[in-house]
């Protein structure tokens, strides 16, 4: 095995990271400020993908046309995310787990066939941009140059979440309800408000991930259902609601799988669930997490 | 009493049944049967031990692949069968129980999923033992079952005689200790429950009578495939029980024959039935927490209070 | 014969030492109580005692067995039984389910899967219910009740564990005078007819100084006096420290 070859996979589970990272992380932050286990977040990233397909369509498919629909995609979602917290994830708030996790899994169901009736059966093709058309070269091993792109937007995506949260006075606000919702609500902030826009904000960020991992391969149906189970598993190794344990997770799972395509393919996933397996036995907050009496 | 007439009722109709309606509703009926099994073993984790559980289908998944590789391979009889099914439900169910009870709530619901999917993707993968995903073809049962209808009272008999047993559990000292765990996990502790003990052995009886239910499906539909362990199949029975109400004996039994008679009903004159049980779910969530049960003691209890104040204003009339 | 014996026990949480090497005893069939300013650590000493939190160092004995940092129901079916301060109850079934659970608990019963638990342990429920006086309240869902009788149902629930050592968080605290002189002569009688050892916490003075035999003193997790309640009334350091509660 020489080491090129190593190097290569390595870049592979690098990029595949990423666009889990970038699906994980809006799933962590909704989970982390609302407390609510988005299982529609797969769903939406879908959508994403397709909205993206439609406005790179009706922009008769140049290249230009596909970097502005990523960006109308992700904004698309953002209003999506906005329609659906205002009008279902409000009213379960308070209830128990099992409402809300009912809710959004009934919310699974409802968009993957609205996607069956809206864009029909077959795979959706995006044709790949000139720009990013030829592998790029990176101490002798070749990587997707679009993967390049992916990259970037993943570190970027992470560092304007930290930024938010950590430096703009929205993002203080929004920690703060974390540890109290009271003492946000008795400061005259209502806390609806914020999180409808921190699930906007959340599922904006999986519109972002699904547009853009939209020319891709194809968008097939049923993609979202492998996908959110990786997320879970990323989610909960690195720690809901945890932003570094979700980068660092994200990049964990995403090198495991790019590795055991080498030793053992079909066992990927079945690697992945044995370790958030552990991890939910062992530490079940995950690697960044905060520890809670469970 | 009145309680049991009702249900002496409801069982005698069952099994005049099959003599006024077609094959095919014979055939939805088993399915009512088996599928209501399974949901009500899902509820002894959900209504009476308070913990919900998303990968509940694997052990539905492997007592239907414990019968059917049985049935396929080699000739034993099938209520020999379906007790291997549940003692290999019931295996599964200890060694995972072991891990998943020592967490609660949101972490319990994930860990079960994902030992869900790990049983999926094994019995996927092994495909020299279990066909991976081509399944299991051509599972016949025996002769005394082939007709539909014969096939319709064994299932009756098992699935009643399952019921029972798990109604005497659910009113036995034992079923009580879970409602308490589940109305104060705490104070449970504190008057001298070994807490994580009791719920495994929940989780394991749960887990066998699902392994049952499974185990009679196989010989039923004649094929089965992994898709039965997935998390998709785990929803059903929580959908089943969250739309007859958790918190009765029978509301998952309830659950079940809406939900089959609304899928039956449903994919006969459209494919989008994910959308349809979709908004029905939203539906029931948002507006009817406690399902069809729910509504049924509500509007009891309004009655009787309707009753007694009436009795009330008759007194202060008399009064007056 | 020291039926609980507590030797250099030490908590902290963060920065915050929550018990301070507490040397503590009690005698078989004492009636005892433990007083202190809020944050004391009154019920950081309980649940070091009864396995709720784990000591980070010292030992506690109970009947000369070592139970130190045991899991909270070992601990219960060893003996001891415990009232929260904040009523823990089951609100969600009836009084009489409440007590009758913590007796079928310790008739060790609970891992009978197949007979009716309709049928079981009636004689002892309905007495135990008649003791603490809620015979009336019997087919009230629990959640129902008043604060008073949550409390009451609470010392009932830790009398159907049968136990031989009973600690009670505040067993008046929200309470009316007819109340609170009706549970604190219940106490009473537990202790003397059925030699029930009793250690309880309270902020009602006159409740303390009417039925405790023995009293401690703890002011930031450490035991600033001992002794007969008399004695410790004069105790100069106790009065600087409640002259404000008292006022």
């Amino acid at each position: 095995m020489d080491p090129s070859m190593i190097f290569a996979q390595f870049l592979s589970g690098l990029s595949r990271g990423m666009m889990l990272f970038l699906i994980a992380s809006g799933l962590s932050l909704i989970f982390g400020v609302m407390n609510i286990l988005n299982f529609a977040h797969a769903a939406l990233w879908l959508v994403g993908a397709y909205f993206c397909y439609t406005f790179w369509y009706l922009m008769q498919g140049t290249a230009l046309g596909l970097w502005f629909s990523i960006v109308l995609a992700a904004l698309a979602l953002a209003v999506v995310g906005w329609i659906i917290e205002v009008v279902l994830i409000r009213r379960v708030y308070n209830r128990e787990l099992s409402e809300q996790l009912l809710l959004t899994y009934a919310l699974v169901l409802i968009i993957d066939d609205l996607i069956k009736i809206v864009w029909g059966v077959e795979d959706k093709l995006i044709e790949r941009p000139p720009v990013v058309a030829d592998p790029v070269f990176i101490f002798g091993a070749p990587l997707d140059s679009y993967f390049v792109f992916v990259i970037i937007v993943g570190f970027g995506v992470a560092i304007g979440l930290w930024w938010f949260l950590k430096k703009t006075r929205y993002g203080h606000i929004v920690r703060a309800s974390v540890f109290s919702r009271e003492m946000v609500s008795a400061l005259g902030i209502p806390i609806p408000r914020i999180y409808t826009g921190v699930f906007a904000m959340g599922i904006f960020i999986a519109g972002l991930a699904g547009a853009i991992q939209a020319p891709v391969g194809s968008i097939t149906l049923g993609m979202d259902m492998a996908v959110i189970i990786q997320a879970f598993c990323v989610v909960v190794i690195g720690g809901l609601g945890s932003l570094l344990g979700t980068f660092v997770a994200s990049l964990v799972v995403g090198e495991v799988y790019a590795f055991s395509i080498l030793f053992w393919p079909e066992g990927a996933l079945v690697l992945i669930f044995i370790v958030t397996a552990l991890v939910l036995i062992i530490r079940p907050w995950g690697l960044f997490g905060t520890p809670v009496r469970t | 009493m009145k309680k049991y007439s009702w249900l002496v009722l409801i069982f005698i109709a069952t099994l005049i049944l099959p003599h006024v309606i077609g094959e095919f509703w014979i055939h939805v009926a088993i399915e009512i049967l088996i599928f209501g099994l399974f949901a009500v073993s899902f509820n002894m984790l959900f209504g009476y031990m308070g913990q919900l559980s998303f990968g509940h289908a694997a052990y539905f998944g492997v007592g239907a692949y414990a019968t059917g590789l049985l049935m396929l391979k080699t000739s034993v009889p099938l209520p020999v069968c379906l007790v291997f099914s549940m003692v290999a439900a019931g295996a599964t169910a200890l060694i995972f129980g072991y891990f998943c009870v020592r967490l609660t709530g949101i972490y319990f619901a994930i860990l079960t999923m994902a030992f869900g999917q790990l049983i999926y993707y094994i019995i996927f993968q092994w495909y020299s033992f279990t066909g991976g995903d081509n399944g299991l073809q051509g599972i016949v049962p025996p002769e005394w079952l082939y007709n539909v209808k014969n096939y319709y009272y064994f299932t009756i008999f098992i699935v009643t005689a399952a019921l029972i047993v798990m109604w005497f559990i659910s009113e036995s000292p034992f079923g009580y200790t879970m409602r308490a765990i589940r109305d104060n996990t705490e104070r449970t502790r504190f008057i001298g429950i070994n807490v994580r003990k009791y719920m495994l052995i929940n989780f394991v009886v749960a887990g066998m009578f699902a392994g049952l239910a499974g185990g009679l499906l196989g010989p039923f539909t004649r094929s089965i495939a992994p898709d039965l362990c997935n998390w998709q199949q785990s929803g059903v029975p929580v959908f089943m029980t969250v739309i007859g109400g958790p918190l009765g004996f029978f509301g998952p039994m309830i659950g079940s024959v809406i939900y089959t008679f609304l899928f039956a009903f449903v994919t006969g004159f459209t494919e989008y039935w994910p959308l349809t049980i979709g908004l029905v779910i939203i539906f029931v969530v948002l507006y009817m927490p406690g399902g069809i049960l729910g509504l049924v003691n509500e509007k009891m209890d309004s009655i009787k209070f309707k009753e007694q104040t009436g009795d009330l204003n008759n007194g202060l009339e008399k009064e007056a | 014969m020291a039926i609980l014996k507590v030797e250099h026990l030490k908590k902290h949480f963060g920065g915050l030492q929550a018990t301070n090497d507490i040397n503590f005893e009690m005698k078989s069939g004492e009636l005892s109580a433990i007083i202190g300013p809020n944050g004391a650590g009154k019920s950081t000493f309980f649940n070091l005692l009864t396995g709720y939190h784990k000591a980070d160092s010292g030992r506690v004995f109970f009947k000369g067995k070592d139970i130190t940092n045991w899991a909270p129901h070992k601990i219960v079916r060893l003996g001891i039984a415990r009232a929260f301060q904040v009523s823990n109850i089951y609100p969600a079934i009836t009084t009489y389910e409440n007590v009758r659970q913590a007796i079928l608990t310790k008739q060790k019963r609970t891992l009978n899967l197949f007979f009716s638990a309709e049928r079981m342990a009636k004689e002892e429920t309905t007495e135990f219910l008649e003791i603490t006086g809620l015979s009336s309240f019997s087919n009230t869902i629990a959640g129902k009740l008043s604060q008073g009788d949550k409390k009451r149902l609470e010392l009932a629930i830790a009398l159907g564990c049968e136990p031989e050592l009973l600690f009670l968080d505040e067993p008046t605290a929200g309470m009316s005078g007819e109340e609170t002189l009706e549970t604190m002569e219940l106490v009473k009688r537990l202790n003397q007819k059925l030699g029930l050892t009793i250690l309880f916490t309270e902020h009602d003075m006159p409740v303390v100084f009417g039925y405790a035999e023995h009293l401690t003193v703890l002011h930031l997790g450490s035991i600033i006096a001992q002794g007969r309640p008399e004695e410790v009334r004069k105790n100069e350091t106790v009065q600087k420290i409640y002259l404000g509660e008292e006022a």
